[in-house]
């Protein structure tokens, strides 16, 4: 029972940061059909302001407080600059998010130096959640990205902004036929998918320890999440950031369980846990190209 | 030996290294015409120079270790120098950045083999980079190699000299403490996936079980594997008091953290990593180090007049510095190699020939370094180390009991 | 021949002096790069003798035969994207395999023969292309670019952290491949044959590969750029079109990493991995894509600079933000590359990815119109 408890809990804290870094991946490209490959990069900006935070002697919170914000004006400056203007070629769009998420990494190589830096969470130490210990800090995520969704979901069922923005997920020509303002709508999307992905970026730092690749890993992970979740609706990221989620840590603790009388850990080493997340999720891919809840289009 | 990461406390590497380019311009370091750099030694000296090449991570994630390594052997041989040189022969020191990449080591370590045609290369700190550079020094260079780390042992390569621990000299005195002294019965051996953790934890297994104790688990990692909570469950339920932890960084704070919180130590476990030095309180949190217990060839507290002396002519001659003059960063097994090139090269008289120096250096006792005295060992390519097992107590390392002149028992 | 006649009448019509026909830059840039290439060891070791007895087995030639390899994973990623628009961004994967392959073979059975590593290096890469493309590439409805990109992304990415965490391949020490590869006998050390090794090995690689695009395989891949639709109901099989070229840039890719492998006397999780495939894409959209010798080219100069600014410590650490702005530029503004500069459209046999607007005219033999577009 201890054991599914803290299954259960690791499961629910990863998905939470995937939900976050997911979301806004997947609504830039459900809404404006371009697929941000420099997504993970802006999950490393969040990291970064962190650790700037703290390099200037801040507390950790507070860079966690500003880095959503400050990412979203980072995210904004680069939509206007340079992924509006290519919007008529997807393709070519995704190819500039590409060379832009590389210069953003590189350049972060430069100012931390190719090291990793551990970071110390604002809230250290473990709660006891129903008779066992888990950390304090993945609980406070896992609340957070709680609220954040309902936040998201009232946002988006209550106000009339939120009501341009389902539409235009839904279907972007008809929404700019019926006078939407595509342009605002699109800088709006972009800058607040950026901004969620530095939160998580920010959230996490404390668990994952920051360095200039943390934006590649969380890349491929992001694109599996919105491949299995479907595009074109709310929910679909977050049933696949919640399955990938699930198989990430799922995975690692599947070896300890015993199948038949033999573990299945001296089967399964550790990496091939996490190889087998990829494949597993491509394989679903595969066989469900639209994703689990398909409303819309990619 | 394993990757070292170091945050340095906020240093950000680049920069410094920036600035550190104005004083290295400023001590007499002259950029290379295509390739790294050249430190020409003052006054003047009668004969040619001795090319000593050095490639070192300066830059990259083992960039702390690497520097130490740079500047420890900018000391060792300044030290040299300023005596008149090996034999009336100054030496002449060409770096090249490794940057924590062996693929991009490879090319550079060419341009000190084919370039500038140096004698010797010290350098190498990672298992991987070593493997990845001794062929272009060793097999197409056909130069001498010093590799300054500890490492997993193994490597018997001809004109390749390990100068730094191996596991029999880490493992023969830490475990047999560990399991006498504090009676530590079940081990746990998370480790990093690759060769060092694999080898070392055969050997550490072997001792373990020889002295009546017993190896509960044995794991490998993909090296920035974040998620513990499983392993340390099973460290907790299976009853281990001991780890022997082989994870290095950037999983090490991971592990390390959800070790700490799981309350392990508080309860008594004992928690072991041999490549804990000095440094390590730059990249893991004071607290959850507290109490780790280390093997190493030498420590800052150790009583040794000679090691003092020069941390103070380091000091002295890197003011300032946050790359420390440590063990575990391969700082003394750089200054050891110097020493033992010096040596050698005495020993032949001045015949600079591969053959010649591997000769001399297969057979040869140094004096006046870090840590104590130290011989090689013939026809294996290892040295014989002062061990010293230690604690760390409030950011120090408190020295519980050492051996002398212990031998490294690799390929014989 | 309707548009050169067509041409030619123009000319009279209204008597302005117009050449004939249209110069092919294109080939005269190839010509140029073969003999660049063939002259390089001679003009580089008279260059850099400083006096001392001629060295051609020297620093400088050794550097650029890595270089020449690296160009072979150029143009392999040049096929995929260049001539089928197969966005692969996980090239390196082939390249990768092929060196660990042979690096593999020769620890386990001591072989060291060129005769074995190159088409074991071929044979590998041919085979893992051809199930990576079957999976990315065949299914009932046709992938999306960005699934094959992704995909060749992850699977690049899978890979590299499998063969790091695998100790049967070294793991994330790599392997080192201790022995120098053998020629009938001889061994090879990096120098200048070896640097004519890779020339040929290029050069075959190459005029194989311009072969096939200016074939009538090529002509139907064109039409798959020009408008997969339109193909299909023509009845041609697409997808198995693109799963042979798949299979073939895969082909080249393990060729040339398998020599790369014994070159370099290492091969590790990096040379499998994401960054390898990034730098694949920077040498095919620097340099041009769908020409092939843009990829080469791009190759040289990136490389090229690389090494010349790893001399300078402070340019050393800014170079890849550099490239990353540099890929930006050329994404957005000259999707046609260096190459782009010079060479015309009618000549390009490839130019997927141009921005919609643009006309795309006839790409095919300088002879055959094409009426629509």
């Amino acid at each position: 029972m201890d054991v599914a408890i803290k299954l259960i809990f690791d499961v629910l804290a990863f998905s939470s940061i995937m939900v976050l870094v997911v979301l806004g991946l997947a609504v830039i490209a459900s809404m404006m059909g371009i697929f941000n490959l420099g997504h993970g990069e802006f999950v490393l900006l969040g990291a970064y302001t962190v650790y700037i935070f703290r390099e200037l002697g801040l507390p950790e919170w507070a860079g966690m407080l500003a880095a959503p914000f400050l990412v979203a004006i980072a995210g904004l400056v680069i939509e206007i600059v340079f992924i509006r203007r290519l919007y008529a070629s997807p393709v070519i769009a995704m190819l500039a998010t590409f060379a832009i998420g590389l210069i953003i990494r590189e350049l972060i190589r430069v100012l931390i130096g190719g090291q990793y830096y551990a970071i110390d969470e604002p809230v250290p130490g473990s709660v006891s959640l129903l008779g066992v210990d888990v950390s304090a800090w993945r609980a406070i995520i896992i609340f957070l990205t709680g609220v954040l969704m309902v936040a998201c979901f009232i946002f988006l069922t209550r106000t009339s902004f939120g009501l341009q923005i389902r539409g235009a997920l839904e279907n972007p020509g008809l929404a700019r036929a019926s006078g939407v303002s595509t342009t605002r709508l699109y800088a709006f999307t972009f800058a607040f998918g950026a901004a969620l992905a530095g939160l998580a970026g920010a959230l996490m730092v404390p668990l994952f320890s920051l360095s200039a690749d943390l934006g590649v890993r969380f890349l491929v992970q992001a694109f599996l999440s919105v491949m299995l979740g479907g595009v074109g609706t709310f929910e679909g990221p977050i049933l696949g950031s919640a399955v990938i989620g699930a198989m990430v840590p799922g995975f690692q603790w599947l070896r300890e369980i015993p199948l038949f009388g033999i573990m299945v850990g001296d089967l399964i080493q550790p990496i091939v846990a996490e190889v087998l997340v990829f494949i597993v999720a491509l394989i679903i891919v595969k066989f469900r190209p639209d994703g689990f809840i398909t409303k819309g289009r990619i | 030996m394993a990757n070292k990461h170091a945050n340095g406390g906020g240093g950000i590497t680049r920069r410094s290294l920036l600035r550190g380019a104005g004083a290295l311009t400023a001590a007499g370091w002259v950029a290379g015409f295509s390739g790294g750099w050249i430190l020409r030694p003052r006054g003047a000296f009668a004969a040619a120079p001795i090319k000593f090449g050095v490639a070192t991570d300066i830059t990259g994630a083992i960039a702390p270790s690497g520097n130490s390594n740079w500047q420890v052997i900018q000391l060792a041989v300044k030290k040299i120098n300023d005596a008149g040189g090996i034999g009336g022969r100054p030496i002449e020191l060409y770096l090249e950045d490794t940057a924590s990449d062996p693929k991009v080591a490879v090319g550079n370590v060419l341009k000190l083999i084919q370039q500038h045609k140096v004698d010797v290369v010290v350098g190498g700190i990672t298992s991987a980079m070593r493997e990845a550079i001794k062929n272009p020094i060793v097999r197409r260079g056909k130069t001498l190699y010093l590799y300054p780390q500890l490492y997993e042992g193994q490597e018997c390569t001809e004109h390749l000299y390990c100068t730094g621990p191996t596991p029999a000299q880490q493992c023969d005195e830490l475990i047999p403490y560990l399991m006498n002294t504090h009676g530590k019965k079940r081990f746990a051996m998370p480790s990093a996936n690759y060769r060092w953790p694999q080898l070392l934890n055969k050997y550490a297994r072997a001792l373990i079980e020889k002295n009546g104790g017993e190896v509960v688990f044995e794991e490998y990692y993909p090296l920035d594997q974040l998620e513990y909570s499983a392993t340390v469950a099973k460290i907790k339920s299976e009853g281990v008091d001991c780890v022997f932890n082989t994870i290095i960084p950037p999983g090490l704070q991971a592990f390390t953290k959800q070790l700490y919180e799981s309350g392990f130590q508080k309860d008594g476990g004992a928690h072991t990593c041999v490549y804990f030095d000095e440094n390590s309180v730059n990249y893991v949190p004071e607290r959850e180090l507290e109490g780790v217990y280390t093997c190493l060839d030498y420590f800052h507290t150790v009583d040794d007049p000679v090691g003092a002396q020069l941390q103070k002519e380091y000091a002295e001659m890197f003011p300032g510095t946050k790359y420390l003059f440590t063990a575990g960063s391969a700082a003394t097994g750089a200054y050891r190699a110097v020493k033992f090139y010096e040596a050698a090269v005495k020993k032949t008289g001045g015949d600079l020939s591969r053959e010649a120096v591997s000769a001399a250096i297969d057979d040869v006792a140094i004096t006046d370094v870090p840590g104590g005295d130290s011989r090689m060992v013939p026809g294996t390519g290892h040295c014989a180390l002062n061990m010293y097992v230690a604690q760390a107590k409030g950011g120090s390392y408190e020295i519980l009991s050492s051996a002398n002149m212990v031998p490294p028992q690799e390929c014989g | 021949m309707t548009e050169t006649t067509a041409n030619l009448a123009d000319d009279k019509a209204d008597g302005k002096q117009r050449p004939r026909l249209p110069l092919s830059v294109l080939p005269i840039i190839e010509i140029a790069m073969l003999a660049l290439l063939m002259l390089y060891p001679i003009f580089i070791t008279y260059l850099t003798a400083e006096g001392e007895a001629l060295d051609f087995n020297n620093y400088f030639v050794v550097r650029v035969t890595s270089i020449i390899l690296l160009a072979m994973l150029a143009v392999s990623f040049d096929l995929c994207w260049g001539y089928s628009g197969i966005m692969s961004f996980g090239q390196a994967l082939f390249f990768g395999i092929g060196g660990y392959f042979v690096a593999k073979l020769s620890e386990e059975t001591g072989m060291t023969s060129m005769l074995i590593i190159i088409p074991a290096g071929m044979l590998v890469g041919l085979i893992s292309a051809l199930l990576v493309g079957w999976f990315l590439l065949i299914s009932k409805r046709t992938p999306t670019i960005i699934f094959v990109a992704l995909g060749s992304l992850t699977a690049s990415f899978a890979a590299e952290r499998l063969v790091a965490g695998w100790q049967w391949v070294g793991a994330g020490n790599g392997m080192s491949i201790w022995d120098f590869p053998t020629l009938f006998g001889t061994d090879l050390e990096p120098g200048i044959g070896f640097y004519y090794l890779a020339v040929a090995c290029l050069l075959i690689a190459y005029l194989a590969s311009r072969y096939l695009v200016r074939s009538q395989f090529g002509l139907a891949l064109a039409g798959i750029r020009q408008n997969e639709d339109r193909l299909a109901f023509l009845g041609y099989r697409l997808q198995a079109f693109k799963l042979i070229v798949f299979s073939f840039a895969g082909l080249i890719a393990g060729w040339g990493g398998a020599i790369y492998a014994f070159h370099e006397g290492f091969v590790g999780p990096a040379t499998v991995g994401v960054t390898t495939s990034t730098y694949a894409v920077l040498y095919g959209l620097f340099g041009g894509v769908g020409t092939l010798i843009g990829p080469v080219i791009g190759a040289g100069v990136i490389e090229g600079l690389t090494v010349i600014l790893s001399d300078n410590e402070t340019l050393k650490a800014y170079w890849p933000i550099a490239l990353g702005a540099v890929m930006l530029v050329v994404v957005a503004y000259q999707p046609t590359g260096l190459v782009g500069l010079l060479v015309t459209q009618r000549e390009r046999f490839g130019s997927f990815g141009i921005r919609k607007g643009k006309k795309s005219s006839g790409t095919d033999d300088a002879g055959k119109a094409d009426g629509h577009d």
